[in-house]
């Protein structure tokens, strides 16, 4: 313990020192500028940004990286909770609450709160990050493909709670985001699915691409669509700060999506948009009122906000302490350190102890800088919404179009957002919720990959899923979940999804 | 102006002008692209190649990457670009198995190696074998001995099926006639992580992601696929000296041009290459990454493409089709 608190003392030396602090500044602002900018997200900004470190030495070109990554994390919120357009992958969830937050004149209060969630799951998952990184990347080292498959499966189950409304049409979202997720080169036998000669497929539909013409630019096309003109929203300053309801509603989410996040990012090979897909299902489980989630819930902010900041400490987790990639952005990091002639590895922590120290003391630092520049952008990002509809929804198409071309240089990139868009417009058109299409496409080539795998472990053998304790009590909680949604048919009782849209029919006629 | 002058002037300025289209290689920014993400193997040789080659063109040098499909589509993008010497390619291995994959497919090529006209050689890293600390496996012997008996049942991780990762462990399969268990990860990454987890038996992989977790008492190697050992890891011989010398196989970064480049400009790639690779600043950035320099053109460069696209085309037509397997 004292030792700890030596080497964070150590740490702060590093990190304070007026070189480093300034390039974990320069991190924070560029990772909330590419979290801002629909489309740009953390792997894309830490990309563009790598070259540029190479000329830096290791820890500070470390510490600028990371934070374009946790940056990422609370910029991204912003421009969903304004205008429902996902800043990066992970905030999609946020789209949903957020906006309709917005819509009823909270923006300010939906913005605060994602800003000061994701600084308390910043924060605690550093703590989380320092004291047990050794022992939790073994432990995460255990996850192999059986446990990663059982896990998700899990994962689905916990998500069939995610959407109100007919449980049938969100399956059939599901299905469909599934059936995106198919095209592009399969791993596992080297077959191009539905690439139809467009080499580009190769990689299948990216998540952001999809995203953001599914719920930014239908939303767009519908408003356009509107014979009334809506009425600019013009947040007042009082209204800026969230009420003492709201801070009581998310604090209990926050500190869930925290422990999830952390605990979901350690997992080499998961994203964090399942860990804020997660979060959102457990607080709408959880809630006492979930026919508010989707009409602008906080804890559908606060949790989802909370769980992909803290994923990203957790992706650090076994970065640091083994040297392995958790995902593409640690894999990149990795890489910047190769470069600066640092082996990452297990070794790591003792040979390197200022650059460890250094970057976990960083953390600490960056996730203030963060919240102090977040709060008070609150107030500005509001008064966008001002702007009128005429001017703000084509600059909105415009910084779309150049985000998510500047990702990849790749037009194939626009033409499915534009296609992606059409798609949102007529499902929405038709009552259909769009977020189940992105958790499709996004589990789908995970949850397939993680299977085969299992079974080219096993020579074919099911029986892996039965003799590997971890996989095995992952999915023993599923069935458990199955059979307790079961329980209402038995009881001939309704649960709360039907009855809820029984009362929404009632309005309606 | 007498007329003599003028003719003088004259002459003077033709000379001037045919020296100008002599030397006006490069006249504008060359784009180097490099398929693969920033951070990987390729994107990591491109930039320091990039910044030695400035100081010979005097001239801008900018990396872009053009990933997706496994490399395929910056490898295209080269292809079909303007044969002028501005856009050059910084291919991997992997440029010799992607059509050949597609071949085995039936797909119409996204580009063929016949594309390209080779101007360099920059490095070669060959793999290594390694399995972990804990395993019973203490030599190379011990491991090719144990999966003949066991055939199929000793699992490897690899960075995708035909990937390189794969393709080494093929090359040693046919030429120890082992058959070992096939585990496709999304990478390299992946598949390390996989075999520090316990999941597989083995890893074939370059030196220089390995080499921590060897020193750290995690892994262990075996042998290695090069010509020589390498310089890392004095004690771990080659599969050549243990009598399989077919098994040959490096993780290979190369320069490129699109075929039809004009020889002037090749001569004038190919010098740049050269300087780039005797840069002192080059040859750090590479030493800081453990990555070995192999400098090779002309006919050397080209018949060792030759060879190693046999090699691995052997290889992917060794592995079929997965469904023909049964």
């Amino acid at each position: 313990m004292l030792e700890t608190f030596q080497n964070l003392y150590l740490g702060f030396s590093v990190a304070l020192a007026p070189g480093v602090l300034l390039y974990a500044f320069l991190g924070c602002v560029v990772g909330t500028l590419v979290g801002v900018l629909p489309g740009v997200g953390p792997l894309a900004g830490i990309s563009l940004l790598l070259p540029a470190t190479f000329g830096l030495d290791a820890t500070r070109a470390i510490v600028m990286l990371a934070g374009i990554y946790y940056g990422a994390m609370y910029g991204g919120s912003t421009t969903s909770i304004l205008m429902r357009i996902p800043g990066e992958a992970a905030s999609v969830m946020t789209c949903i609450d957020g906006y309709a937050m917005a819509r009823k004149g909270r923006a300010g209060a939906a913005l605060a709160i994602a800003a000061v969630g994701s600084y308390v799951a910043g924060t605690v998952s550093v703590i989380a990050l320092m004291f047990l990184a050794p022992p939790l990347a073994r432990f995460a080292l255990r996850f192999g493909p059986p446990e990663y498959f059982a896990l998700l499966v899990l994962g689905l189950l916990v998500l069939a709670f995610m959407s109100t409304g007919s449980m049938v049409r969100a399956l059939a979202m599901a299905v469909f985001g599934l059936l995106l997720g198919m095209v592009g080169i399969d791993q596992m036998s080297g077959y191009f699915r539905f690439h139809y000669g467009v080499v580009e497929l190769g990689d299948g539909l990216g998540v952001v691409p999809v995203a953001v013409g599914l719920f930014g630019l239908s939303e767009i096309m519908l408003t356009a669509g509107q014979a009334i003109r809506p009425d600019v929203i013009k947040p007042r300053f009082r209204e800026l700060l969230p009420s003492r309801r709201e801070w009581r509603e998310s604090a209990a989410p926050i500190g869930r999506g925290t422990l999830l996040g952390f605990l979901i990012g350690i997992i080499p090979g998961s994203a964090h948009i399942i860990s804020s897909f997660v979060s959102y299902a457990v607080e709408r489980r959880l809630s006492k009122t979930p026919g508010e989630f989707g009409k602008g819930a906080v804890a559908g902010v606060a949790g989802p906000e909370s769980a992909n900041n803290s994923a990203t400490s957790g992706a650090f987790v076994p970065m640091l302490a083994l040297g392995v990639p958790s995902g593409p952005i640690p894999a990149v990091m990795l890489a910047a350190m190769m470069v600066h002639g640092v082996s990452p590895g297990p070794l790591l922590i003792r040979q390197q102890p200022e650059l460890f120290w250094g970057f976990i003391a960083s953390m600490y630092v960056g996730n203030v800088v963060l919240l102090v520049l977040n709060l008070p952008l609150v107030g500005l990002f509001v008064n966008l919404l001002r702007i009128p509809y005429h001017f703000l929804y084509p600059g909105i198409l415009v910084f779309s179009i150049v985000g998510v071309y500047a990702v990849n240089n790749s037009v194939v990139d626009v033409w499915i957002m534009l296609g992606m868009a059409l798609v949102g417009y007529v499902l929405r058109k038709l009552d259909f919720e769009t977020a189940p299409i992105v958790l499709g496409l996004v589990l789908a080539p995970i949850i397939e990959m993680s299977l085969r795998q299992s079974l080219a472990m096993s020579d074919g053998q099911y029986s892996i899923f039965f003799t590997r304790p971890i996989a095995t009590t992952l999915l023993a909680a599923g069935a458990a979940l199955v059979l307790l949604s079961l329980r209402p048919l038995l009881t001939r009782g309704l649960d709360w999804r039907t009855r809820l849209t029984l009362a929404e029919k009632g309005e309606k006629v | 102006m007498s007329p003599i002058r003028a003719a003088v002037l004259a002459v003077l300025a033709l000379a001037a002008s045919g020296a100008a289209a002599q030397d006006a290689f490069p006249s504008r920014p060359i784009t180097l692209v490099a398929p693969f993400p920033p951070g990987g193997v390729a994107d990591l040789t491109a930039r320091p190649v990039a910044v030695a080659m400035e100081k010979v063109l005097k001239s801008p040098v900018g990396v872009v990457n053009k990933t997706g499909a496994a490399g395929a589509v910056g490898m295209q993008y080269v292809a079909t670009s303007k044969p002028d010497g501005y856009t050059l390619l910084l291919a991997l291995s992997s440029i010799s198995i992607i059509p050949e994959a597609d071949k085995l497919f039936g797909r119409q090529p996204a580009f063929t190696v016949d594309q390209f006209e080779p101007i360099a050689l920059i490095s070669a890293d060959p793999t290594i074998l390694v399995v972990r600390a804990e395993s019973p496996w203490k030599t190379a012997r011990e491991f090719l001995e144990d999966a003949k008996r066991r055939p199929g049942e000793i699992s490897f991780s690899s960075s995708g099926i035909y990937g390189t990762l794969h393709m080494a462990m093929e090359l040693l399969s046919h030429a120890s006639g082992i058959k070992l268990r096939h585990v496709p990860y999304a990478g390299a990454g992946p598949a390390l992580t996989a075999i520090l987890g316990g999941h597989v038996d083995a890893l074939a992989s370059g030196p220089v992601v390995v080499i921590p977790h060897i020193k750290a008492g995690k892994l262990r190697p075996l042998a290695g696929w090069g010509d020589k050992r390498v310089a890392a890891l004095p004690d771990v011989p080659t599969f050549k000296e243990l009598g399989y010398p077919d098994a040959e196989f490096y993780i290979w970064a190369g320069l490129f041009a699109p075929k039809g480049t004009p020889e002037p400009v090749l001569a004038r790639l190919r010098e740049a290459a050269r300087g780039a690779v005797n840069d002192a600043e080059f040859k750090g950035a590479m030493d800081k990454m453990q990555t070995p320099i192999a400098f090779k053109q002309g006919e050397e460069f080209r018949a060792f493409f030759a060879a190693d696209a046999k090699r691995l085309a052997d290889g992917v037509r060794r592995v079929g089709r997965i469904e023909e397997k049964k």
